[in-house]
This record gives C-alpha cells, structure tokens and sequence, in this order.
C-alpha cells in the first residue's frame, strides 16, 4: 500500500498530457523534368517550404517522392500515389499541371507522455483524414491559379525565374493562412453558402446588377454577397468556388474587425453633394479622394482551361452587401473610374443591403421561434456547390469553430469517403462509442449529415428524427427512406 | 497383407517407384543410405550432401524400428498413391538436378538404376517395409538395416529434399544440439565427413571437434536456441569453408531448418519440385499482372525477393528493391513508411524483425486490414521456420536467400491468400465449426481427451478444414488458449499440403502466436480414405512420434467402436446451411460471432454463417458480399474511431453491422427491408441462432491433464537423439 501514493503520482503524470495537433512540417513543389541529370537535381525544387532546410535534405526529400510516385507507376500507371502514410508523418501529392508536383507533408497529431522522467512522443497515425488534406492541397493550387495563373503560363512569361518568384510570394504568405488543426469535411466540399431570399428581393438585385454593368461596361462579371454568402454569381462554378474561398476565408475577415469595433463603414461626411452611402472599397484605394491613393486592384485568373481570362478584382462593400466586380485586366482602371462606380454603386447598394437586412429578419422571426434543434447538420449539394452546416458556428481565418467533439466530426469524414467508393444512393447510420448517432444520407447528388444528440434514443427513433428533419429542411429534396 | 499385395506390384514395371512409396516418408532416410551408394559411384556432390545425413541417423534407430514392427505390423498401404506421384516428383527433380550439375548425363542413369534396385530391397525388408509405411517416414530409420539398394529408391526422395534446399546437414545440425550423447556423437561425425561433399571433407573434420563441443553444452536441451546456436556455428564454418556461394547456401539452409520445408517440398514436388510453379512465370510487366487485385510481396531487408504472389521473385527483384529503398529511405529519417495510397490501390507496408512484407491491393480493404493479412503471412513464415531461426539466419548473412529454405511453400502461402480473401475467420480472428449435435461432438471430445500421451497438448479434429472440437491440455496451458490465428495458419498448412494425405506426418510447427520461436511436435493424420477428416496432435516433445501415433490409434479404435466417423461424414452433408432455414426471407446472408464466451472457458472465439447462395452465389457477388463485410469490419473495429453499430442501405442490399458485449453481427438484408423490418429480422435472427447454440459452436471444450512420466527422460534419452535427427525426415515427406 505504501507504493500508492507514487502510483497516484504516476497517475498524476500521466494526465499531463501535452496534445499536439497536426501541423504542416514542409511543402514543396517540383518539376523532374527542370533537373534531370545527376548533380543538378536542385533545379527540379521550385519552391521549398520551410526554405531554411538544407539543400541536400530538400534533394532528398524531393526524391523520395519521385520515387514513390514512380513505384506507384509500376502498378498503375495511370493514377499515381496521391498520399504517403508514415509513422510520423502524411505526405499528400498533387500533380495539378503535368510534370508539376505539389507535396504537403502534415505531421501527425502528437500526444507528450511522461514515462520514466522521459518525454515519450506518440504518434496518432489513423486521425488525419487523407480527403481533407487532399483537399487542402488542391485548394492551395487553385488558389494560387487564381492569382496567378498557371504554371505552365508563367514558365512561358518568364521561364523558371518568374514562376519561382511568383511561388515565393505567394505561398509563404498563404501557407501562413492553411490552418491544418480545422481542417475538417467542409474542406473536402468546399461549397458555397447561398443565402435564402425570397423572389422580389432576389429580382431586386438582379436589376440592380443590370443597371450597373449597363452603367459600367468594363464590368465583364458580377458576383453579389449578403452575409458572407453568395446571392448571385456571373463566373463559371468552379471559379466562383475559389473566389468566394478567399472572399470568406481571407478578405472579408480581414475587414469585419474594424467593423465589430464600430469603426467600420462611417458614414462619409466627406463627400457632400453625394447621397450619404456606406460604400467603400474593400480592395483598391482606401480613400479615394487622396491623391497619394494607387488604384491598383488585385489581378485574378479565371477560365483558364479555356479563355484565360485575367481580371482586375473590385470588391466594394456596403453594410452586409458585397458586391465583385471584375473587370479586364488589359483596361487600366482610373480614378476616375472607381470614383464613378462609388458614386453609382454606394448609395444604391446601401438601400439594398437595408432592404435584405428587413427581409431577412422577417424570415428569421417565422422560422427562428423553434427552440435548439435536436441535430446538427451539414448538407452539401454537387451539382450547385451549395454548402449548409449547423455545426459550424463561425468561420474565421484563424479556426472554424465546430459545435461537435472532434471524434464526430471525423467520422463524418469516414461515412464521407464511404460514400465515394459507391455511386449510387445510399444511407449511412451509425453509433458512435459516444452513443452518438450520425447519420449520412447520399441522393442523387446531394449528401446529407446529422448527428443527433439523442444519446438514448434507438435505430427506429433516429430514423423519425432524421425524417423530421428532412420534412423541415430539405422538403422539396428526396433521400433515400 | 494389402501391403504385401501392393508391393508386390510395386515390383512389377514401377517397381522401384511404389517400393519408396511403400516406405512412405522414409524416403530421406534411404536417401542417406542411398548415398553411400552414390558416392560410390561418384555421384555429383550435390546429391551426396543429403545422403551423408541419413546416414547419421539410422544407427540409432534400429532400435525403435524393431518395435515397431511387433507393435504395427498390418498398416495400410493408403500412402502408396501419394508417395507414388512424391517419388515421381522427386525422381524428376533429381533429373533436373543432374543435368544441372556437371556430368550430368552421366549421374542419371545411375540414380535410376538404383531406384531400379530398391524393389528387391523392399521385397526383402519384407515386413520391415510395412511396418515402416505403418509408422511414417520417421521411421525411415529402419533403412539403416536395409540395403543400399533401398536407399538407392530412398535418394530420389533426398534429392528433392535437397532441392528444397533442406539439407542433409540440417540434420547433422539438429543431432549436434542435441544433449550430450557422446557415443553418438561420435559414430555420427565420421558419417558426416563422408556424407559432405568429397571436397570439403577437410572442412568438415575440422567442424566436428566443434559440433561435438556444441552438444555438450548444457543449454541445448530446448531445440531452438541450442539448436541455432550449432547450426550458426557450423555455418560459419561453412562459410569459411566454401568459397563458392551457391553451395554457401546450400548449408546454410539445411542448418536452419528443421524440417517443414522439406514437407513443404514435398507438396510441390507434385509439380515440378525445384522450379517454380506456372502461375509464377507470369509476364510481370503484362497488364494482366498489374492489374491483379491483389499483390503480396516477401522481400528480406537487402531487398532479396522471398515470395511474390503473382509473377517470379526473381523477375521482380528489382520492384522488390524499390520497395526495400522506400522503407530504408524513411527508416532512414527515423519514422517508418506505413501505406501509400492512390484512387485505386494501396500499397501497405510491415516490417517484421528482418523481413518487409508488401501488399499491393485494388480490393476495396482499409489499410488496417491489408497490413493484418500480411502479418497472417508473416505468421505463416514464422510457422515453418520460427521466428529465432529468421532472426538468426539474417544475424548471420544479411543478403541471405531465405527462398532456400521456403522453396515450395510458396503454395501454402499462395493458399493463405486465397483463404483471407474468403474466409471471414480471418478477418474476425475466429473460426468456423463443423455444425454438430452436441451428442456427437461430446462423444468425439471425450474420446479424444482419453487418447493422450505425456506432452501431447492439444488435440484438434478437422473435418473439411472446419473445426470439429479441439482439446487442450490443461495443465500446461492454463492462461493461454489456442489462438485462432495459429488454428488457421496450422489448418492452412495441412490444406494446402496434399501430401499431409499420405499417412502418418510428423512435423515440427511453430505456433507464432502461442509462442514465436519455439517448435510444437504436429502429428498429422487423416482418419478416412476420402481425407476428408484429419486428426492433428501437437506435443512438446519431438520424441514423442510413436507415443502420439499410439494415441491416434486409440483415437482411431474408439471412433471404429462408436461408429463416430459415419456420424461425423452425415453431419458433415447437412453441415452447411442456408440462410432460409432461419426462416426470415429479407434475410440474404449473416455472420455471427459469439462474446458470451463462459469466463472459465477460454475458449477459441468462434464464429458461424451460412452458404452464400440466394444473391451470392456466383463468385463475383460472394467477393463482393465478403467486400461489404470487411468494410463494415473495418469501420466498427477501427482502430481510432470505433463504433457500435452501422446500418448501411445501398441499392442492392442493406448492411447491419453490430457489436455488443454479447455478440458481433454483421448481416445483408434484401434492400427493401425498413428499418422496423430489420430489426425484427435480427431479433428472429437472434432466437434462432440461440436455439441451435449447441449445434453451431462448441460451448464447452473439454480439457484433459497429461501428467508428466518423470521416468522417460532417463530411458528416452538414448533414442531422443536419433529421434530429434530424423526430425527433419519425418517431416520430409
């Protein structure tokens, strides 16, 4: 008995647990084809993330790929390995441009146990969920196209040189942005949040798009914001994705601080004989009646595929509206010219932003008087990229706050890949050992995931909840009973 | 006097060939004797390597074989066919072996002219013969008294052991870690000079002075690390000894093992012993190869190629070495290399003490799985050879070829493959019982908990490679039970080893997951003609061959007395069953497992399920019912976020997966079944499996006590030692 104390210390010790979560250990991206022969396997290595690393460590590491992508080859030559599992680490490749490989190596979840005075490291190797990071990895291409271009076009601009300076800029500053601990199914979708409107505020805003794009020739696309979410969009799907990624994730947050804190959107006193407006810029000049102020816009690349098309990027924000404009990059834009769209815009989009506002508070008052929910969800729909999900509370740059325990939110993920071995519908329930029931229902292109809080209730109950649920939400949708 | 009849015929045009067959296993040892004949005529020294072993043996036995005789005088001579395609087999592989080695021409019509001979051997030996069929090949010994002739016969079947890469002087190896036994020693090392190659004679004098001191080392008495410890030793000498590698290796292999891989041989040898089965010469580079589902690869840690399921090792080596490069890279930045996935493969990895095993799938298995099956792979290595003796060899020889001494087993671990794609007792870690009035199983349990013999701990009854009840000893294993694992690796083994049909086998078998690097003692027998029921005894003691043949045939006697075999062949027709005789008709396919195993009774986990008929019958729908099933395996029991139930609705069937602390189920419903609907199908389901409980599984396994004879240590002593040489024999063939 007289060793119990030293093993309630023991225990004491081994609650001290330091938990490590996933987290980006390197990122590169490289061209076999730029080093061929042997001593100048550096050239491949286009970008290297973190660039301290030693030259010989970055060769290696940069052949350890090929080679894993060339043993993959020799099975299936067709489709390559897209992930490396290892002890320590994932390793995920994406060849987004042929010859082009991009590697994101994401350390496995650590946990720090205390044995014999020793700090003994153990590797979570099954939590890191190969879709998502896949996702990710994807997402930092594309996200990169669409300020950038291709590679492939950058190479012919101004060979290895350029597309290398172009990789630097931008991917030191965005790897600082992939917050890997977060990452969860709502990556793998990467949808877009519609916002409800009903049919005279919707026409509402179609003409006042109209009218400003009759107004603004330069305009060549439109795409119109209310509450971080997407109302109407002239870009093709797939660009749109990405565009509203960064508008969400990246832009927006940036400016909604100053707003919080009650700074933002002042009336502007400054501008008489204007129709008091709370527009501005959220890209371009802060002010535009500073002489100093550039007019310079963010440059994006859609359509690439085809057209390639580059664009200067306005956003112009006013209360909860926000509305893009892109315009072709060959036109330079001039003070003039924003000052013209402020003036045209601004007071316009101040109206509608209250007249949405109004609307939306309605709805909310006919729908919004049920109590909490017994369920989360999140439903997602292929064919319009429309994202909606109850257990995100709030996505900032930094963390996506989830409502749900982590191991739920894997799972999801699990039921989520399940679904894609198949294409067919199908319904997925199952217990957790939490006693939590999550539920996955795929129809046609639609997919559907709840997770009930009923820890008691059984198979037959959750399928009337699930029913319920259905009813309220999705009624026009059909799932599989 | 069947026997005499079938010997007699074996004199008429084949005679040669049915005159080893009549010797049954014995084959090796007259191999020994047969050797000396060799040499006399200045056979290859290839050949005479075995023989020199044999040789060693048989001054002990004498012994034993005349009690043999007295005691199984009349013995069937059931053996005959098998051994009959054996010799055939191995006649072949001596062929192939001569005209391989210099002279070759000149060296075949020799050896067939002695096997020519040994029919008049056998005519002569007479009685002897039979009683040796009688006794298996262990008993080989008694060529000692035969004549050259005989082991002219014999040789064939040394040959094809030594193409097996069992060596003669695996055995020498085996006597000299054997206790101390001075006299034998000594009359055996002359015999091993002259057994070795004429060359190396030399080498082989000088090795005696240090085998002999190897035997007198106490710590031997347990067979594998004493055992490894001379054979290491001897190898060295080897080494220094032989320039030439390939001969190298040769001795290498015979040093290590013990004995399976020449049964082993002995399977394949229904082929073509040495060379590689058709399947093997696939095109690797052929789409048709690429395209497999699935892809097991053997490779040693200097990247030398083991096994290949698919396609020759030797064509793949340079794969192989890729895959070697891979996991030293990583292991290299201290982490180790786990998977590597694409849309439609998975390349698993596991590295088990010197050996990386490598599954290359397009099966839809979680990664979990893939790396469980190859860890039934290593298992079943580890089962011929023992984990130590890997270990060891690679200790010694980093880029040593362990094919040497796995050549032939590439059928049985082509057979594991098979069977983990579609047994679902695999991927439970349970087996499958023969479905049988409890009545009968008792009765045949209770005859064999009579049946048993000092070290004798387990008793196990096959029937169609299901389970019919097993019996363990209590005393020695009271906290272990037998895993499954090692049930389906020792099943797998004698299922894909025709040659376990030919009468009585006794073979040395590492249960890794009882233990990993020692030896049980398997005697293994079929009880019918149709080799349909088979009885397996494992000891601890590998004198114990006659001792635990004796059981068999009490066994044998008590199962004539009550009939039990024709109970056994009728319950066996209705065995299976199928899934409408639950009587639920959205029912299409269940497996069950039972948890509410009694405490007392640690018990093998069992599990049941019915034919797949109905929708799966066609071989395409079976996979991808098995399919279903090992993803929903896979997603209860995984490893980081199990769950407790799944209930999965997909076009063509709906899936119920469950676990709970009484049971593990998993069942497909026709895809109309509601919810409600299932529910009372498993709650019929339930009832009915309950009802035929008793029938289904063995509830309560017997156990028996074999107390230890202290007495026999002193009086086995002497015979111990010819016993343990043969051991390697016996199992030969």
């Amino acid at each position: 008995m007289s060793l119990r104390p030293v093993s309630e210390l023991l225990m004491a010790f081994a609650v001290q647990e330091k938990h490590y979560p996933p987290s980006l250990l390197s990122f590169f991206i490289y061209n076999p084809k730029f080093g061929p022969r042997e001593g100048e396997e550096e050239k491949k290595i286009l970008f290297y993330h973190p660039s301290e690393i030693e030259k010989n460590e970055k060769i290696k590491n940069v052949g350890l790929c090929e080679a894993i992508v060339q043993f993959t080859r020799t099975f299936n030559p067709t489709k390559p390995a897209q992930s490396l599992h290892t002890q320590k680490n994932r390793q995920f490749f994406h060849e987004p441009e042929d010859g082009f490989w991009m590697v994101m190596v994401v350390q496995n979840p650590v946990v720090e146990k205390q044995k014999d005075g020793k700090a003994v490291f153990e590797y979570q190797e099954d939590e890191l969920l190969d879709k998502v990071y896949s996702s990710v990895l994807k997402q930092c291409y594309k996200m990169y196209k669409l300020f950038n271009g291709t590679f492939n076009k950058a190479m012919e601009a101004g060979g290895v040189t350029l597309l290398k300076d172009r990789l630097e800029k931008f991917f030191i500053r965005y790897l600082q942005t992939l917050h890997l601990q977060s990452c969860d199914l709502l990556d793998v979708f990467s949808g877009i949040s519609f916002f409800p409107l009903d049919k005279m505020t919707y026409l509402k805003i179609q003409s006042f798009i109209n009218r400003v794009e009759e107004n603004l020739s330069l305009v060549k696309y439109t795409a119109f914001l209310y509450n971080d979410q997407l109302i109407w969009s002239g870009l093709e799907q797939e660009d749109m994705r990405i565009l509203y990624k960064y508008l969400t994730t990246s832009l927006f947050p940036r400016h909604i601080e100053p707003e919080l804190a009650g700074r933002d959107s002042p009336l502007r006193p400054e501008m008489p004989g204007n129709l008091q407006h709370y527009g501005r810029f959220l890209t371009g000049p802060l002010n535009l009646h500073d002489p100093e102020a550039k007019f310079r816009f963010p440059k994006i690349f859609v359509n690439t595929d085809d057209n390639y098309e580059e664009l200067h990027l306005i956003v112009y924000k006013a209360m909860s509206a926000a509305v893009c404009f892109m315009i072709d990059a060959s036109v330079p834009l001039t003070p003039d010219f924003c000052r013209k769209l402020d003036s045209l815009v601004g007071p316009q989009l101040t109206v509608l932003a209250s007249d949405i506002c109004e609307q939306y508070n309605i709805n909310k008052r006919i729908s919004g008087s049920e109590k909490e929910p017994q369920f989360k969800f999140i439903y997602f729909n292929h064919m319009n990229l429309a994202e909606k999900s109850t257990i995100h509370l709030k996505k900032t740059p930094s963390v996506s706050l989830t409502s749900v325990q982590p191991e739920l939110m894997k799972i999801l993920g699990d039921i989520n890949s399940d679904f894609t071995r198949v294409d067919e519908d199908e319904e997925i329930i199952v217990k957790a050992m939490s006693d939590y029931w999550v539920v996955g229902k795929k129809s046609d292109q639609r997919e559907l995931y709840v997770i009930l809080n009923q820890k008691n209730s059984n198979l037959i109950e959750v399928n009337d909840e699930i029913k319920k649920l259905c009813a309220t939400q999705f009624s026009n949708i059909f799932f599989l009973d | 006097m069947s026997a005499g009849a079938s010997r007699d015929v074996g004199m008429m045009a084949e005679v040669s060939q049915s005159s080893d067959l009549a010797q049954g296993g014995s084959v090796e040892q007259e191999g020994a004797d047969h050797q000396e004949h060799i040499e006399n005529e200045t056979c290859p020294e290839t050949l005479q390597a075995p023989i020199d072993i044999s040789e060693v043996e048989p001054t002990n036995t004498k012994l034993e074989i005349s009690d043999k005789e007295s005691h199984h005088g009349d013995e069937d001579d059931s053996r005959n066919d098998p051994n009959h395609s054996l010799l055939k087999a191995a006649t072949d592989a001596i062929n192939e072996q001569c005209s391989c080695t210099d002279g070759s021409l000149e060296d075949k019509p020799k050896v067939s002219d002695e096997t020519e001979e040994a029919p008049s051997f056998m005519e002569q030996s007479g009685g002897l013969v039979e009683e040796e069929e009688m006794s298996n090949g262990g008993l080989k010994r008694d060529s000692k008294e035969t004549t050259k002739e005989d082991k002219g016969s014999l040789d064939a079947g040394e040959c094809l052991q030594q193409s097996c890469n069992t060596d003669g002087e695996t055995d020498i190896m085996y006597d000299c870690s054997q206790p101390p036994q001075p006299m034998h020693t000594t009359g055996e090392e002359p015999l091993c000079k002259d057994t070795t190659d004429g060359k190396d004679t030399e080498m082989i004098h000088e090795k005696s002075p240090e085998q002999s001191n190897i035997e007198a080392s106490p710590n031997e008495t347990k067979l594998n690390n004493g055992l490894m410890d001379s054979e290491q030793r001897q190898l060295e000498d080897d080494y220094k000894e032989l320039a030439d590698t390939a001969s190298d290796n040769t001795l290498e292999d015979s040093g290590d093992f013990p004995g399976i891989s020449s049964v082993v041989g002995g399977v394949t040898s229904d082929a073509s012993p040495p060379t590689t089965p058709v399947q093997r010469e696939e095109d690797v580079t052929a789409e048709s190869w690429r395209t497999k589902r699935k892809h097991v690869f053997v490779l040693s840690e200097a990247g030398k190629p083991i096994y290949s399921r698919y396609g020759n090792e030797e064509a793949l080596s340079s794969t192989m070495g890729v895959m070697m490069a891979l996991v030293s890279f990583v292991q290299s930045g201290n982490n180790a290399i786990r998977s590597i996935h694409s849309d439609a493969q998975k390349v698993v990895f596991l590295q088990q003490g010197p050996l990386v095993l490598v599954s290359v799938s397009r099966a839809p298995q979680s990664e979990e799985q893939l790396r469980k099956e190859l860890q039934y792979v290593y298992y079943q290595i580890i089962s011929m050879l023992t984990q130590a003796s890997v270990a060891r060899i690679f200790e010694r020889k980093k880029n040593y070829d362990l094919r040497r001494l796995l050549a032939g087993s590439e059928k049985i671990l082509d057979s594991l493959l098979d069977l983990l794609d579609t047994d679902p007792g695999f991927l439970l870690g349970a087996v499958r019982c023969v479905a049988l009035p409890s009545p009968l199983r008792d009765s045949l349990s209770s005859i064999l908990t009579k049946a048993i013999t000092p070290n004798l701990v387990f008793s196990i009854l096959v029937a169609e490679q299901k389970l019919v009840t097993v019996v363990q000893e209590r005393a020695v294993i009271e906290d272990c039970r037998l895993d499954p694992a090692d049930l389906h690796l020792l099943l797998n083994l004698i299922g894909a080893s025709s040659a376990f049909q030919a009468g009585e086998i006794w073979t040395p078998i590492c249960l890794p997951r009882f233990n990993p690097d020692g030896y049980f003692y398997a005697y293994i027998s079929y009880l019918d003609p149709e080799c349909t029921v088979c009885l397996v005894l494992l000891s601890t003691d590998k004198e114990s061959f006659y001792a635990v043949s004796g059981c068999k045939k009490k066994i044998q006697e008590a199962m004539e007395a009550q009939n039990s075999l024709q109970a056994l062949a009728g319950a066996l027709r209705c065995c299976s069953y199928s899934v409408s005789l639950v009587g639920v008709p959205e029912l299409l396919h269940f497996v069950y497992k039972p948890l509410d195993i009694p405490e007392t009774y640690r018990q093998l986990p069992q599990f049941t399920s019915p034919e797949t008929d109905g929708p799966y019958s066609s071989e395409e729908e079976r996979q991808r019912l098995f399919d279903l099933y090992r993803y929903l395996h896979c997603r209860i029991h995984s490893s980081a976020r199990p769950l407790r139930l799944i209930y999965h609705v997909a076009e063509k069937e709906t899936l119920l997966a469950w676990v709970t602390s009484k049971f593990e189920l998993y069942t497909a419903f026709s895809s109309l079944v509601t919810k409600v609907g299932a529910i009372n199908v498993i709650t019929k389901l339930l009832r009915w499996i309950k009802r035929e409980e008793d029938r289904l599984f063995i509830r309560y396994p017997p156990k028996y006590s074999t107390t230890p004879v202290p007495g026999k240590g002193a009086k086995s002593s002497k015979s111990d030692r010819t016993d343990s040489s043969q051991n390697g024999f016996f199992t030969g063939l």
